[in-house]
């Protein structure tokens, strides 16, 4: 049975994939930045959890103190809540220092959790995107520069480290029950916008498809990039409908304004209601025996089911 | 985060305020709701027939990858059906598109895509079976609001060599003008005369090994005139030309109203080409020439046989 290291422990995902391997013997460690909540459901009781930087010197102990047959690292800060430097310190310093204590420690394989934003939402994407192309979002939203270079960054290093089985996921949205991630939010409110004259095709992946597909990947010994998407692929209208929440329009210009001046939506997140972006994971699916198993109203329904509960 | 902005806003603005806000969002939610029901009125019964006779590769919700929904399309061809009308058109040799995939590659011209509009519903109505052309767009047509999705949900897809691949390989049919924007925006003084060709769609096609369908359209030149492309105020708008129309100072706005003239539509024999597709640029280049070549003189002969412009 294996040792394993999950990182961004005090997310829904992290927490979801910690179970799947505890509950099938392996033992597992979480680590956050943030604070775990707590308690924790049952199915996690086996669970080591500790609260460290992935870019100070308590991560260096956890790896002295035990050794590790895999690093799963899931835990991306996203949230523009943290200024552009607090999450390029997590990120992309945070990474190369858990990146070079995988390789310092002989861990035998590494799984990173990217994310699909850095394809960009443009309107010149074709469909579907896949692994190689351009990666165009960091050229309007400069925000987006620490996803990218983290994602460089493991990129680079599945070349450069082929003694580490390293695998790269960019996943598409990701919605479920547990998480609370932007657009998982976004879908929980009671009125949902959309653009004015703007209805792009999107993906949705739940949660629990992700989670299967982080832990396949690594016991395949999967190595290099792969997105990982659904064939379920409707418009954002279609997905709000599924969700039965009501719907309004915003003017583009209004919702640009708006973002500015909340500026908790994170900006780069806005063209992703205009032009779509779309990707394939037919690289993943060729090597590894993984289909998601949630349809597209199981997975919508289930990451709102308890918002509409609330509000009914 | 959001959540909580947008609870803080409503905290804020006093309750019966906020109730007539829902009140007013639930009534123009129910007046859309009503719109898009009332569209069912507008179907044409051939145009849904044609479209259900159509192969199935939409998903559970009725979408194809690209956005393409035939409950919707029905709507938008209904619609198309109305301007194919409007011009009249003669279709000829409809019966040489053949099966499978294909790309049609016809003469652009008349300013808006109306030259586009009647070929795909000719390939509609009047191919048997029935077929679905995929438009390419331009890049710029994704930016334009309620544009864009009227365009994707008709089966118009981004002209771009992945897209048009995919398609070409799932053996649809692929409507591409080569002489792009800069033939529709051509001015009337060169009605008629081709823009040389782009290259794009003869490598893919030597790539997918897809025979070429080479089509005139005659009519659309004269439907709306343009003696001069306002380069700055395109550049401004970031459209790709701004036609002037002679009649301007007359009519005002409404010079633009299209004129009815007849429209003439010559698909022409299928063209086969062997070889690789990433051969040198000159040697694609007399292959593109030879289409070229081709449907300017299925333009010609159509001109040849036109008595009147209207009639």
């Amino acid at each position: 049975m294996a040792n394993i290291l999950i990182t961004g422990i005090a997310g829904g995902l992290s927490q979801r994939v910690a179970a799947k391997l505890l509950a099938s013997g392996h033992s597992v460690v979480g680590v956050d930045y943030r604070e775990v909540r707590s308690p924790l459901p049952p199915q996690l009781d086996k669970l080591k959890v500790v609260r460290a930087h992935y870019n100070k010197t308590i991560i260096e102990d956890i790896f002295r103190h035990q050794r590790f047959d895999a690093v799963m690292h899931l835990g991306r800060a996203f949230s523009l809540k943290d200024s552009v430097g607090k999450r390029f310190d997590l990120n992309v310093v945070g990474s190369q220092k858990l990146m070079n204590l995988v390789l310092q420690h002989k861990v035998a394989s590494m799984v990173v959790l990217s994310t699909f934003h850095i394809y960009g939402a443009h309107p010149s994407n074709h469909i579907p995107i896949a692994e190689d192309e351009p990666l165009r979002a960091g050229l309007q939203f400069p925000q987006i520069a620490d996803a990218i270079q983290m994602d460089n960054m493991a990129t680079t290093w599945v070349y450069r480290h082929p003694e580490v089985k390293t695998c790269v996921l960019r996943a598409t949205n990701i919605v479920g029950p547990t998480l609370h991630n932007t657009l998982t939010q976004f879908l929980r409110l009671r009125h949902v916008p959309y653009l004015l004259g703007f209805n792009p095709m999107m993906q949705f992946l739940h949660e629990d498809d992700l989670a299967d597909a982080i832990i396949t990947s690594w016991q395949s010994g999967l190595t290099g990039v792969h997105n990982v998407a659904t064939d379920e692929i409707v418009p954002w209208r279609t997905a709000i409908s599924l969700t039965r929440a009501r719907t309004f329009p915003i003017p583009a210009p209004v919702a640009d304004v708006f973002l500015r001046a909340t500026g908790n939506f994170p900006g780069y997140l806005i063209d992703f209601f205009r032009y779509p972006c779309v990707i394939t994971d037919r690289s993943l699916r060729q090597q590894i025996p993984w289909t998601p198993r949630h349809s597209l109203e199981q997975t919508l329904w289930s990451a709102v089911a308890d918002a509409r509960m609330n509000q009914a | 985060m959001l959540k909580r902005t947008l609870d803080s806003v409503t905290r804020e603005v006093p309750p019966d305020l906020l109730l007539k806000w829902n009140e007013i969002l639930s009534r123009l939610t129910s007046l859309a709701q009503l719109a898009k029901e009332a569209r069912h009125h507008w179907i044409d019964p051939t145009v849904s027939a044609a479209i259900d006779s159509l192969p199935n590769r939409v998903n559970s919700q009725g979408f194809d990858p690209w956005g393409f929904s035939p409950q919707e399309a029905k709507f938008y061809y209904s619609l198309a059906r109305h301007v194919y009308d409007y011009f009249r058109p003669e279709i000829f040799g409809i019966e040489n598109v053949p099966a499978g995939r294909v790309l049609i590659v016809p003469n652009h011209s008349g300013q808006l895509p109306f030259d586009g509009i009647v070929v795909a519903v000719a390939t509609l109505l009047s191919a048997k079976p029935p077929r679905l052309v995929r438009a390419m767009a331009e890049r710029w047509v994704s930016t334009l609001p309620f544009v864009n999705e009227m365009f994707a949900r008709s089966g118009v897809v981004l002209g771009d060599p992945i897209n048009c691949r995919n398609l070409l390989e799932d053996d649809q049919a692929i409507l591409v003008f080569p002489e792009g924007a800069r033939g529709s925006g051509k001015i009337y003084q060169q009605r008629y005369k081709l823009v040389t060709f782009g290259r794009g769609f003869m490598r893919l096609a030597l790539q997918s090994k897809t025979p070429i369908v080479p089509v005139a359209v005659i009519g659309a030149e004269e439907s709306i005139i343009s003696i001069h492309d306002w380069r700055g105020l395109a550049k401004l708008l970031r459209a790709p030309y701004v036609p002037i129309s002679p009649l301007l100072p007359l009519l005002g706005p409404l010079a633009y109203f299209p004129l009815p003239t007849k429209f003439r539509v010559y698909f022409g024999e299928p063209m086969y080409f062997d070889g690789p597709f990433d051969d040198e640029d000159s040697v694609i280049q007399r292959k593109v020439d030879q289409v070229q070549d081709r449907v300017q003189q299925l333009i010609d002969e159509g001109l040849l046989q036109r008595r009147s412009v209207f009639f």
